[in-house]
């Protein structure tokens, strides 16, 4: 327990976004067991945080919601990205790798200085 | 764009929030459900497996509250709570939200009024296109009629040449012609422009064309550009009137377009025509005679010039013209230009009584808003304990504090609302009365401005309100609770500032009534003024017909004499007339022609202006008709014709001027000057046949200048009217009189047919109105400020209800604790009579320009506001002094 990490701000979006696209449509249930799974349970997700973060991308349209039936027969709200999501998760990717980068040549080992 | 989405998402979902809460709801108990399954799968028993997906779900309802927060607009959310609080709070206390509302409204209603006045007429951006960048050109002179003697076009071509800072300078003369109708006639006020004027002045048609360079000069076809007020009131808006033929003067002028609604200075006008309709604006002698002047200067400054080169361009062309022509500007005249901001002088009669009334109209909001801080305060001393209680449940300080806000922005926004409307009623009023004042009245609107300010007013005394309120600290909160409401109460400070508040209520009041005071006893001077004429009841009329520029045929001249002379001679024969005379202007109203005047035998001394007088004409029965006392000599007589020798009649300021200690009587004067070059009359010498008494021409609050009348039969008959003096009922007769007038003048306008009464109450009434304004402001404020110290001591009374019961019980008679009372209410009431006065009397000093009759610290008026002050505040502090005394001791010390 002690070594889980609280999510980023701004990286949760990114991450429920990249859920949908790999797995399509999908309920919120379903998109926190992919995110914690995929950070090996380091990340676990409440629902104080994962459904604010649901509701906004809805609301700025990059994801749509509806009730359907789940695999095990219960009703689920199910959410699926649109075309402005795919957009969005494009773009925020390569946001995402260029940090990256750019962190990752800051916390190289410092070579001196000639 | 994303944002701009969610932001309209979070907006829908503050209105739609209730449905989404149940599918919120669903959805996580979904999540629960699943996650249970998962658990129960993996083999765990199904209690178990709920608690560990209750657990792992970190709390459903802080859940669902978090959802809430991203779905609408928090902040909004509580602010609705808030007010709905609020509202039912105040339906609690009908009788103080009654009365803080009423005062508000009062209040910003007469702010928000006034305001859209001053906003209209002073401030608002002129509808000229870069209207900044317009300036008016003034020629003005020491002389009697000399404040703007208007260039001639010599004057303008120099100018022209000289200030590169002007991209264009426009001519525009005043004029006036006679538009036949179908049926009627009417006179039009209307302007000779010159070609390059509505490009200088940056106005655009709304339907046509506007004048350009290429309809200036002889050869040009007349043209009339309408104004869009006198299209609308005089065509109704016809749009097929543009390139249709009317007929002014009897000579057919096309219509080319109808301009976009605009202020004029210095009066409005119906419509503006090109030089060419006027021969005499492109005669030799208009276009070289410099001292020939007709024409005011509109002028636009170059972008990249300042107004401040311009000037000063203006300023050395004009020195080198009075230096080359000495004979066009009397040194002792002392000629002068000034360049002034269009935007001003379109403003500058109205500025004074504007800001005054502005002036008025805060220091009514200052004492009403006064008053509804003291009433907050005393209903926040009774509301301490409902306070400590929400501050024992939890309410921080920040909550209760928006708790305040939301029910006094309620309050103040309700107040707002009826201000507006109060506003909104007054409007038409204020509207008329500036209409007096400024050419822009018609700006006047209640628009987004105007309505922002009140708004912005309702905001800033909410806030106000909030944070006079005493709230502890935010660590101090357990002590507060603890000591419950009895700290509340007697706190000194609020005291203090409850006091203070009286003060200033009864400073602010005296101020006001002092000026109220002062206004109101100039009009009543004013109606009181001496017209000079022996009775009011006389009925004027004024007929032109012959215009100066058909005064060049002497069988036009002539016509109309006779026309004038068979009105008279019918009119007179009606029944209960007693005289009839003709004159060419009407008693009461200024004569816009004027001379220079000299005297045989008396020269100028050195350095002394060249003295002017006003031209009159009168016919024989003129000054029996009106009623103009002869003081020495004989009035005109029939004898007095065209052809014998020249005869006049002086006033007494011009006998006095001319003859002191003398009989003016057969003595000679003579009209002189460079500008008889251009008038139709001669520089003849005159015999003096009589005296005539002053009569107030110029206006009430005007010293008579001098004037010479002419007979009618000696000078042309332009202009012209007729004095109708009868002893039966004046009203009755207008009709009779203008049935004749008709029949005898089909097509001549029949202008200002009034009493000398009612000549006389027209100039009175801006003033009334004015004053009628300031005093009612003035009475608002005083009931305001009896409200508000009767309303405070009241409410010591109450909270001293304790000690003045042991006072009682310790033996203090019901007469020494009605007396306590009474001096805390005096004492306030002294200060503030004290701190008036002196506040009124540097008030006075300020709109000394706008009293007549009246010293700005007239000792009358100033103790009459004291003593109605003194007697209304003793009369407020009674009441609660008379409770006190009517105190119970008993009953007093068991209340704590």
């Amino acid at each position: 327990m002690a070594d889980k990490l609280d999510v980023k701000q701004g990286t949760l979006a990114l991450m429920i976004l990249r859920t949908l696209e790999v797995l399509g449509p999908l309920h919120g249930y379903g998109v926190a067991r992919r995110i914690e799974e995929t950070s090996k349970n380091r990340l676990s997700l409440n629902y104080g945080t994962l459904y604010p973060a649901l509701l906004k991308l809805e609301q700025e349209g990059c994801i749509v919601a509806e009730w359907r039936q789940s695999e095990n027969n219960r009703r689920a709200k199910y959410y699926s990205l649109t075309p402005a999501g795919r957009k969005q998760l494009a773009r925020e990717a390569r946001e995402w790798h260029q940090t990256a980068d750019l962190i990752a040549a800051f916390l190289a080992p410092r070579r001196e200085a000639p | 764009m994303k944002q701009l989405r969610a932001a309209l998402a979070r907006i829908t979902g503050f209105f739609t929030g209730h449905r989404a809460d149940r599918d919120l709801q669903d959805e996580l108990e979904s999540h629960l459900d699943m996650e249970t399954d998962e658990y129960i799968r993996r083999g765990m028993d199904p209690a178990d497996a709920r608690r560990k997906a209750l657990l792992s779900s970190g709390g459903i309802p802080q859940a669902a509250e978090a959802v809430r927060d991203q779905r609408s607009l928090p902040w909004l959310e509580s602010i609705a709570a808030d007010i709905r609080y609020a509202l039912r709070t105040l339906r609690h206390s009908p009788a103080f939200t009654a009365v803080v509302v009423l005062t508000l409204a009062l209040g910003i209603g007469a702010n928000t009024a006034i305001f859209s006045v001053v906003r209209g007429v002073l401030l608002k951006p002129l509808p000229h296109k870069d209207g900044d960048r317009l300036v008016y050109l003034r020629q003005s002179t020491d002389r009697p009629g000399g404040a703007n003697v208007l260039f001639s076009v010599p004057e303008v071509r120099d100018f022209r040449n000289a200030a590169p800072s002007f991209s264009g300078i426009a001519e525009y003369s005043p004029f006036s012609f006679t538009l036949q109708g179908k049926d009627d006639a009417v006179r039009m006020r209307a302007g000779l422009i010159t070609g390059n004027y509505f490009e200088v002045m940056g106005l655009a048609p709304v339907l046509g064309r506007l004048t350009l360079p290429t309809d200036d000069g002889p050869g040009a076809p007349p043209v009339m550009v309408l104004t869009h007020a006198y299209w609308m009131k005089r065509f109704g808006g016809d749009s097929s009137v543009v390139g249709t033929q009317v007929r002014l003067d009897g000579a057919p002028v096309t219509v080319i377009g109808v301009l976009q609604p605009a202020p004029f200075f210095p009066d409005q006008v119906d419509a503006l025509l090109n030089m060419v309709v006027s021969p005499h604006h492109l005669s030799a002698m208009m276009v070289e005679g410099r001292s020939h002047r007709m024409t005011e200067l509109v002028a636009r400054v170059a972008e990249g010039a300042g107004i401040d080169k311009a000037r000063a361009e203006v300023a050395a062309a004009y020195a080198r013209m009075q230096s080359e022509f000495k004979e066009a500007y009397d040194p002792g005249s002392h000629y002068r230009v000034e360049v002034i901001p269009f935007k001003d002088v379109l403003g500058e009669r109205a500025r004074l009584t504007l800001w005054l009334l502005m002036a008025a109209a805060a220091f009514v909001m200052i004492i009403s808003a006064a008053n509804v801080v003291n009433l907050t305060l005393m209903r926040g001393v009774r509301r301490a304990q409902e306070l400590v209680v929400r501050a024992a449940l939890g309410a921080g300080v920040s909550r209760l504090r928006r708790m305040l806000l939301a029910e006094n922005l309620t309050l103040t926004l309700l107040g707002a609302g009826l201000g507006v409307l109060i506003a909104i009623g007054g409007l038409r009023l204020l509207v008329s009365l500036a209409a007096r004042y400024s050419p822009r009245a018609d700006e006047i609107r209640l628009d987004v401005v105007v309505l922002g300010f009140a708004l912005g007013l309702a905001i800033a005394i909410a806030l106000l309100l909030s944070y006079v309120a005493s709230l502890p600290k935010e660590g101090s909160f357990a002590a507060w609770i603890a000591a419950g409401m009895r700290r509340m109460s007697g706190s000194r400070r609020k005291h203090r500032l409850q006091h203070g508040l009286v003060v200033a209520q009864i400073a602010v009041s005296v101020v006001l009534l002092a000026g109220a005071g002062l206004l109101t006893r100039t009009m009543i001077r004013l109606s009181q003024v001496d017209t000079g004429l022996r009775t009011e009841e006389i009925l004027t009329m004024q007929v032109p017909l012959m215009e100066l520029r058909s005064a060049q045929d002497p069988r036009a001249d002539i016509t109309a004499k006779e026309r004038y002379e068979r009105m008279r001679q019918e009119i007179r024969a009606l029944p209960g007339v007693l005289e009839v005379g003709v004159g060419g202007t009407m008693p009461l109203r200024r004569s816009q022609i004027r001379f220079e005047v000299k005297a045989e035998g008396k020269s100028l001394i050195v350095g002394e202006a060249v003295p002017t007088a006003e031209l009159r004409t009168a016919g024989p029965e003129y000054f029996r008709a009106a009623g103009v006392p002869l003081v020495q000599g004989r009035e005109f007589a029939s004898t007095d014709q065209a052809g014998s020798g020249k005869v006049v009649i002086i006033n007494q300021t011009m006998a006095d001027k001319f003859f002191p200690g003398e009989d003016p009587v057969g003595k000679r004067v003579a009209w002189t000057g460079e500008v008889l070059k251009f008038a139709p009359i001669s520089g003849e010498w005159r015999t003096i046949v009589g005296v005539v008494g002053n009569t107030q021409d110029g206006g009430l609050d005007a010293t008579p200048g001098p004037v010479v009348f002419l007979p009618f039969t000696q000078m042309l008959a332009v202009g012209g009217g007729l004095v109708i003096q009868a002893e039966s009922d004046l009203s009755e007769l207008t009709g009779a009189a203008i049935r004749i007038v008709r029949r005898i003048a089909p097509a001549a306008p029949i202008e200002n047919v009034l009493t000398v009464a009612q000549i006389k109450d027209q100039s009175v009434s801006p003033r009334r109105l004015n004053a009628v304004l300031i005093s009612s402001f003035g009475l608002l404020a005083l009931i305001i400020a009896a409200v508000g110290i009767a309303g405070v001591l009241a409410f010591s009374v109450s909270a001293r209800t304790n000690e003045i019961g042991i006072r009682m019980s310790l033996g203090a008679d019901s007469g020494r604790v009605q007396r306590m009372v009474l001096r805390e209410g005096g004492v306030l009431l002294a200060m503030g009579l004290v701190l008036g006065v002196t506040g009124a009397f540097f008030a006075a000093r300020v709109i000394q320009g706008l009293l007549f009759g009246v010293a700005p610290h007239d000792p009358a008026t100033f103790i009459a506001v004291a003593g109605l002050m003194a007697a209304i505040g003793l009369g407020a502090c009674w009441i609660p002094a008379l409770r006190a005394a009517r105190i119970d001791p008993a009953i007093a010390m068991r209340s704590e």
